[in-house]
């Protein structure tokens, strides 16, 4: 069971911040559905069964040719951001990690 | 003393028409956020569909590195927050990559080794940054360019062993036309690991260097790295498992993050693509796409031609030079021959006037008749050098050079035979001063010859039957 | 003259023999939705102005509504969040793009639970959306505006999309039918992801053949969509009338455990007229019978559920940064700008599910909490596909009770809420195709059966619900609110 410091790590990981109550619900939550998963756990047999990702399995998997097509125009792909510059997307300085 | 070792990981991005998972195209391309579909800014509701060509690269990649190829393919998505991803995941490969457990050959100081491949994986590149002041520019253009991640297993304990093997992945990827592989447009770029220890059969703490950018930077910073790392060790102190950065002005490197900031990318399978079934039928295709490889050339040329290592590796620096001499050999030329005029004339005048082999005038066929020549006795390898230079310049053939200078050398025994008889004949007393002594004679029944022949009979062949000649009885 | 409460049939007629124009069909969809968006706010942008179609099919001239998570070029497309609060695609959806085609006319984008997380209509930027049967209660969620748009008559169908009962739960609440095909079926391009191992795009009507005529027109490969299904080649209109006896179907008797002995009366109600609908089920020559289903793999719907579905979406949800799109944050450094879009661009909900899932997610959690959850998905899957094997459907109540009021709470450990409120999910587990049809009333608020089908027959699933329909007398009904 994380601690609420440890949420408010992970929610800032995932960039955005909680109000203090809100982690308090957050917790309880994590309670709940952490109890649910050890139920699980002891499900007969779980450990020999396949984690399954997607629902119809038996797929055919179609390749996109290597065509160039649908080139979108600059000023339609930038539409929607906030700000640009020289046809590009502006923010503050990214400093290099 | 500590022994170095280092494991690389090298991107590289892939020759195709179009990105990996959207059809926008994939050419480098000066104008900002011009090579761009929805897939590639990662507007809501948008899907990946898997380029077939990235993945028939990818294999090929795969396969020239003899490793070994998964039947399912799948792809994985890498979580995290960065303004030059879109999608705030990059699509990757974990669970099954397009190849695992392979190896490059490379020789590196009189020795072959081999370099083994933990595994080959197809991914997407990023978006370009370009920083100003106080502000950065985001250009999109870049995300998704197919790129092909080889990581190697940690085993290499040299930046000469770690450079000959960036130099033998390099001429893999250009000789399978799977990639430009240019450092100076970052379509390779290199990470790099670096760890010291004591015993060869344990390693130290690793040490990580990301994006480094040439291949003389890996050899600076695997160097700096090394120092770095023992100088610690020799004051007794403990190096940390950490990312660091080289920085090429400083040539040293610099801390990123340390361990314990090291960030958890949560990978899991992506659900938007199923797993791709790679049918045996299509790797067999593949397969037999892939020429034949430096390494394996450089063994083939000395051990079927003779060919010392140095010429051989000459030759297989481009693929193309590797097939011109290759064809020369075909069309009947002595390898040895063939290998000398390319190393030698040929490689000069590409190089003064930077033009490929495969825009040269001079055919293999050309260079082929231009041997015989020579091996015929019809002209002397030093005539053949100023008729190569002149063709190379002139673009003329050989043959026709020759013929138009006029310096074709009689070379048939039977031909300048005549003329030495006609000369014989013409000075009776010859032999006779021979034999009373004059051995000088020879040099004037030689100039003789010459003269009647107007300089083309071959000088050598022109003296011996002179020779056997006189000797004989009335 | 209330055009929008017919059926597709009947406009069809009507607009083919020039009683009604497709103009005046869409000043009066506009003009209902502009007159019941205050009391039930079903939609976030109610169209003006008439797009002109030239297509003909079934479905031209026709209005219908999308949900706002669906991408349309040029017009405003929210998701009901405030990060996307200004966001205007440039790209259209797949399913919008053939409805297009076919000539149907947009009339409106309708209200969402936040990026469709969320099952109660009440977390979209714009406000609650209220149940027009009842508007203290919930329609549900998340295609909460198109449920109630199709409930209240302003069109007489709505896209929706289904994670795990988007377009099931609020069809039963809102006394409609809602279909979610097999999974591939539709096209998911340009559908919003939530969880794109779960997600499907389905359509509300307020009958069976309805559904079946705008499914004809949306479905199909796409090759946008890796995981989209080869084209079945099959009208799923000219299959309803199909005879269906000796069609076999089942139900979980797990499901029903102790309910006869229940306080909770709705409960009560709602299952013994489940039982009266298996009586007159069989009556038209269905059989219908008990199985048993492992409780401990029903109880594990729900965590299974929540694990998958929120681990996707935070990654799914990533891309929301107000970067290259939606609303920008503010601040000095990168990092802040994109923690001050995501901090005032989410509300709580979808935030608390976002850390959920991120848990889930990390490297030392992923076997007991990610792989497990995905280990159960499989049980459950090979479960009903090894039942499928003897039977046709499945038959089950949608939900255990009507639409709950506003704030009331739920015991989320509760056998009831754990089975009868989550077994939706079991169809977007396996891709089984899967429909809501109203079967009745328990105090004055319609309850729903949901039938589900084998993976790929969504024309066996729509036949046998047609014929299902045929005894539940609310074919075609309008909520109290739309009269």
């Amino acid at each position: 069971m994380p601690t609420k410091e440890q949420l408010k790590e992970y929610a800032g990981k995932l960039m955005f911040d909680m109000k203090e109550e809100e982690y308090d619900t957050l917790q309880k939550e994590f309670d709940v559905i952490l109890k649910q998963m050890e139920f699980i756990e002891k499900i007969e047999g779980i450990e020999k069964v396949k984690p399954m990702t997607f629902p119809i399995e038996i797929g055919h998997a179609h390749f996109r040719k290597d065509e160039q097509k649908n080139t979108l125009a600059t000023n339609d792909a930038l539409k929607n951001a906030a700000m640009v510059e020289q046809n590009q997307v502006r923010v503050p300085k990214v400093v290099e990690e | 003393m500590y022994i170095p070792t280092i494991g690389l990981e090298i991107h590289c991005e892939l020759k195709t028409n179009t990105k990996n998972f959207s059809s926008a195209s994939n050419t480098y391309s000066d104008i900002p956020n011009s090579n761009l579909a929805t897939v590639d800014l990662g507007f809501p509701g948008i899907l990946p569909v898997i380029n077939e060509n990235g993945v028939k690269q990818s294999l090929k990649m795969a396969l020239a590195m003899h490793c070994e190829i998964p039947e399912y393919m799948t792809f994985e998505r890498k979580n995290y927050f960065y303004p030059d991803l879109p999608k705030g995941y990059q699509i990757t490969q974990f669970h099954h990559p397009v190849g695992i457990n392979g190896y490059v050959m490379i020789h590196v100081n009189g020795e072959d080794k081999k370099i083994l491949i933990h595994d080959t994986h197809l991914e997407e590149d990023t978006a370009s940054l370009d920083h100003y002041g106080d502000y950065s520019l985001i250009d999109y253009n870049r995300a998704g360019v197919p790129l092909l991640e080889t990581v190697t297993e940690p085993c290499m304990h040299s930046a000469e062993e770690a450079i000959a093997f960036l130099e033998a992945l390099r001429s893999i990827f250009l000789y399978c036309g799977t990639s430009e592989a240019r450092t100076d447009r970052g379509q390779m770029r290199c990470d790099v690991n670096v760890s010291l220890s004591t015993t060869e059969n344990c390693l130290g703490t690793k040490v990580e260097i990301k994006n480094v950018n040439s291949f003389n930077n890996v050899k600076d910073a695997i160097v700096s790295e090394i120092k770095r790392q023992t100088e610690i060790l020799e004051n007794g102190g403990v190096v940390l498992q950490e990312t660091r950065r080289y920085d090429e002005n400083q040539m040293c490197t610099h801390l990123m993050r340390s361990k314990e900031d090291a960030i958890d990318y949560k990978f899991f399978t992506d659900p938007n693509l199923p797993p791709i079934l790679l049918e045996k039928k299509w790797l067999e295709e593949i397969k037999a796409e892939i020429p034949s490889l430096q390494y394996e050339r450089i063994t083939m040329y000395m051990l079927e031609y003779g060919l010392s290592r140095y010429d051989a590796t000459i030759l297989v620096k481009e693929k193309e030079m590797a097939e011109y001499f290759e064809e020369t050999i075909k069309e009947g030329a002595d390898a040895k021959a063939a290998s000398n005029w390319l190393t030698s004339v040929i490689l000069g005048h590409m190089n003064k006037y930077e033009i490929p082999i495969t825009k040269l005038f001079l055919t293999p066929k050309m260079l082929v008749e231009l041997i015989e020549l020579v091996s015929s006795d019809k002209i002397s390898s030093k005539q053949a050098k100023e008729v190569l230079y002149q063709s190379l310049e002139e673009e003329k053939s050989p043959v026709t050079l020759v013929k138009e200078l006029g310096i074709e050398q009689i070379g048939g025994n039977e031909e300048i035979l005549a003329v030495v008889k006609e000369v014989f004949a013409e000075n009776r007393e010859a032999k006779a001063q021979y034999q009373a002594g004059r051995t000088n004679i020879v040099d004037f029944l030689v100039g003789q010859v010459m003269k009647k022949t107007r300089g083309k009979a071959n000088p050598a062949t022109t003296r011996k039957l002179v020779q056997e000649e006189i000797v004989k009885g009335e | 003259m209330n055009y929008m409460c017919k059926n597709i049939d009947e406009l069809r007629a009507m607009l083919d023999r020039k009683a009604v124009t497709s103009d005046l069909l869409f000043q009066e969809a506009i003009e209902r939705a502009k007159q019941y968006q205050e009391a039930y706010n079903a939609f976030v942008t109610i169209i003006e102005e008439k797009k002109e179609q030239d297509a003909t099919s079934i479905l031209s001239g026709i209005p219908y509504a999308l949900k706002d998570n669906i991408s349309t070029k040029g017009i405003l497309t929210t998701s009901s969040s405030n990060i996307l609060k200004n966001y205007m695609p440039i790209y259209n959806a797949t399913v919008y793009q053939k409805l297009e085609s076919a000539g149907a006319v947009l009339m409106g984008k309708t209200v969402l639970d936040e990026l469709a997380m969320g099952g109660t209509g009440t977390t979209g930027h714009t406000g609650i959306v209220k149940n027009p049967w009842d508007s203290s209660r919930q329609i549900g969620g998340s295609s909460a505006g198109s449920a109630a748009a199709v409930a209240l008559g302003i069109v007489p169908f709505a896209i929706g999309s289904d994670t795990g009962d988007s377009i099931r739960k609020p069809a039963a609440f809102g006394g409609i039918v809602g279909y979610k095909p097999t999974y591939g079926r539709i096209s998911r391009y340009g559908l919003f992801a939530f969880a794109s191992s779960l997600d499907h795009v389905g359509c509300f009507a307020r009958n069976v053949k309805d559904v079946a005529y705008v499914i004809n027109i949306i479905k199909g490969e796409d090759p946008y969509d890796m995981t989209s299904l080869p084209d079945d080649n099959k009208n799923y209109v000219d299959t309803l009338e199909n005879e269906i006896k000796e069609r076999k179907l089942f139900y979980i008797k797990e499901a029903f455990e102790n309910y006869e002995t229940s306080e909770d009366l709705e409960f009560k109600e709602t299952i013994n007229q489940f039982f009266k609908t298996v009586e007159k089920v069989k009556e038209l020559g269905f059989i219908v019978e008990e199985v048993s289903f492992p409780k401990e793999l029903l109880s594990a719907i729900y965590p299974t559920y929540m694990a998958i579905s929120c681990a996707e979406a935070t990654s799914n949800n990533a891309n929301l940064t107000g970067i290259p799109f939606g609303v920008r944050g503010e601040g000095n450094s990168i990092h802040d700008v994109m923690m001050d879009a995501r901090t005032k661009g989410f509300s709580e909900l979808i935030k608390r599910r976002f850390v959920l899932g991120s848990y889930i997610l990390q490297k030392e959690n992923q076997e007991k909490l990610f792989h497990n959850a995905r280990r159960v998905r499989r049980m459950i899957v090979d479960k009903m596909n090894e039942l499928f094997e003897h039977y046709d459907g499945m038959l089950m109540p949608a939900s255990g009770g009507i639409a709950p009021i506003f704030g009331e709470k739920t015991d989320q450990l509760s056998d009831r809420y754990l089975i009868l409120e989550n077994h939706l999910a079991i169809a977007n587990f396996g891709g089984f195709p899967s429909i809501t049809i109203p079967s009745g009333f328990v105090n004055d608020m319609p309850i729903a059966v949901n039938l589900t089908g084998r993976q790929f027959e969504d024309d066996v699933v729509l036949n046998m619900a047609y014929k299902i329909e045929e005894i539940t007398d609310c074919k075609d009904q309008i909520a109290k609110g739309g009269k």
